[in-house]
């Protein structure tokens, strides 16, 4: 009686039976937000999405398939040398796809396409980079405090706030002095005799950027720049040689409708995905460092391998449209 | 034996072109850009859901039934594949008239920011072709 099928198999089976249901709960309240939601970002020059870098790794996950259906294959005829050629060739492929994958993630981040990151009006766009031109001027405010007297003031600090506080957090926040303080530091140490010319000439262009950042954030928060002109604004500062390097935290500004949303489907079912794709590697390796040990006793738990691979090439061949084509 | 192993072999390169040829052409769809335009009475985007949908439906039959070798397989396929397959869809039907199609007047700050943005790329417009006419 029962199925006349191994056990591990049916277990198998059960388990991509979960999996079904696991991925379409993720493909399914992606096709429904995508529905409900107008303005959706689609354009390829704003996502980032590359229907060649899609399209590629489709390939990759269809030609691993068809090496794993070879294995199999190969094992049932007994010519493991062959399986394990072909599992190689697998395990290699799964490298690939998650390499072409990782390229687009780090794309992801350099544009700051994350959940929660991404401004939807042009209004947020200019909010984020005067929050992100902030945070530049006072580090390099922080910086250029620190440099002129490192290690003379700070362990007799820590020790003093440590009896006087005994608290390790207000001990952090002793040590590190209000930006505004360092900044009128620096500035009587511009305006002292004694300093050095090159010193000065730092201080001179951290002045500068100080005042334009003064300047741009006035105007934003006056709400009487634009967008293409804050971005022009930011990409003339940026040409600056004295201090426009210090600005390439600063992002370009490209509000998103729906970005957010967006951004959290994308990496949620991609990073589901490429979870599922570093699971099956993991197996491919476990058979892999068998060796010349591969025998018949194998051959169920290369064809469920084999079953679990088909099932993520499976969910990419439905996500590669849904994504990168729509 | 060794006879049907080839004939089999044969089969899976078959398949496996097939699954090549249609990744090419639900990336050909791309390229042709079917959202702007309108065909058999259809909205461009919705026509290109389908057939790309479609597509990746006849890729995900090919890979199930040969690579998976459901073909090959007793009747219990269908007892564990029905259940899971129609819960799946029924879930995403479930979803649709809240967040979908929104049955009731839908109120987010994206829409106005979407209205916004159109009103703007009008004004835009309009002042670009004002000019231009003065331009003539």
């Amino acid at each position: 009686m029962g199925l006349p099928i191994p056990h591990s198999k049916l277990g198998m089976w059960l388990f991509l039976a979960t999996e079904i249901m696991f991925f379409s709960a993720f493909i399914g309240a992606y096709i429904v937000l995508r529905a409900g939601s107008p303005g959706w970002p689609t354009d390829a020059n704003i996502t980032h999405i590359h229907v060649w870098a899609g399209g590629l790794n489709t390939f990759v996950l269809i030609l691993s398939s068809y090496f794993v259906v070879l294995a199999l294959e190969g094992m049932k005829a007994e010519n493991f040398a062959k399986a394990r050629r072909y599992l190689c060739l697998t395990l290699l492929l799964a490298c690939v796809f998650l390499g072409i994958k990782a390229y687009e993630y780090s794309g992801k981040f350099e544009h700051d396409i994350l959940p929660g990151h991404i401004p939807e009006t042009p209004r947020m766009a200019i909010d984020k980079s005067m929050r992100e031109m902030k945070q530049v001027v006072d580090n390099r405010t922080i910086a250029l405090a620190n440099f002129k007297r490192p290690e003379k003031s700070e362990p007799a600090k820590t020790n003093e706030t440590v009896e006087l506080a005994g608290v390790t957090d207000e001990k952090t926040k002793e040590v590190i002095p209000p930006v505004e303080e360092l900044r009128s530091k620096l500035q009587t140490e511009l305006e002292a005799p004694d300093t050095s010319e090159s010193r000065k000439k730092e201080l001179v262009a951290y002045f500068a950027l100080e005042t334009k950042y003064r300047d741009l954030n006035k105007r934003a928060l006056a709400e009487s720049i634009t967008l293409p002109e804050m971005n022009q604004e930011l990409d003339t500062l940026k040409k600056k040689p004295a201090y426009g390097a210090l600005l390439a935290p600063v992002h370009h500004l490209q509000p998103i409708i729906y970005g957010n949303l967006f951004a959290s489907v994308y990496f949620l079912l991609t990073g589901f995905h490429a979870l599922h794709v570093v699971i099956g590697m993991v197996l491919f390796v476990v058979v892999l460092i068998q060796g010349k040990r591969l025998r018949e006793n194998w051959n169920d738990y290369v064809e469920n391998i084999g079953l679990y691979w088909h099932f993520v090439d499976l969910v990419w061949i439905f996500l590669f449209p849904l994504i990168y084509i729509i | 034996m060794s006879e049907q192993q080839s004939h089999s072999y044969v089969k899976y390169s078959t398949i496996f072109f097939a699954l090549c040829i249609c990744t090419v052409l639900s990336i050909l769809f791309d390229f042709v850009d079917l959202r702007g335009k309108n065909l058999l009475g259809l909205n461009g985007v919705v026509l290109l859901t389908l057939v790309v949908l479609s597509i990746a439906c006849a890729k995900a039959l090919f890979v199930m039934i040969y690579f998976m070798h459901l073909k090959f397989e007793g009747k219990w396929k269908y007892v564990l594949l029905s259940p899971t397959i129609i819960l799946a869809m029924g879930l995403t039907i479930a979803m649709t008239p809240d967040i979908g199609i929104h049955y009731y007047v839908n109120e987010s700050p994206q829409i106005d920011y979407l209205e916004q943005a159109q009103q703007m790329a009008l004004e835009n417009e309009s002042a670009n072709n004002a000019e231009k006419s003065h331009v003539e």
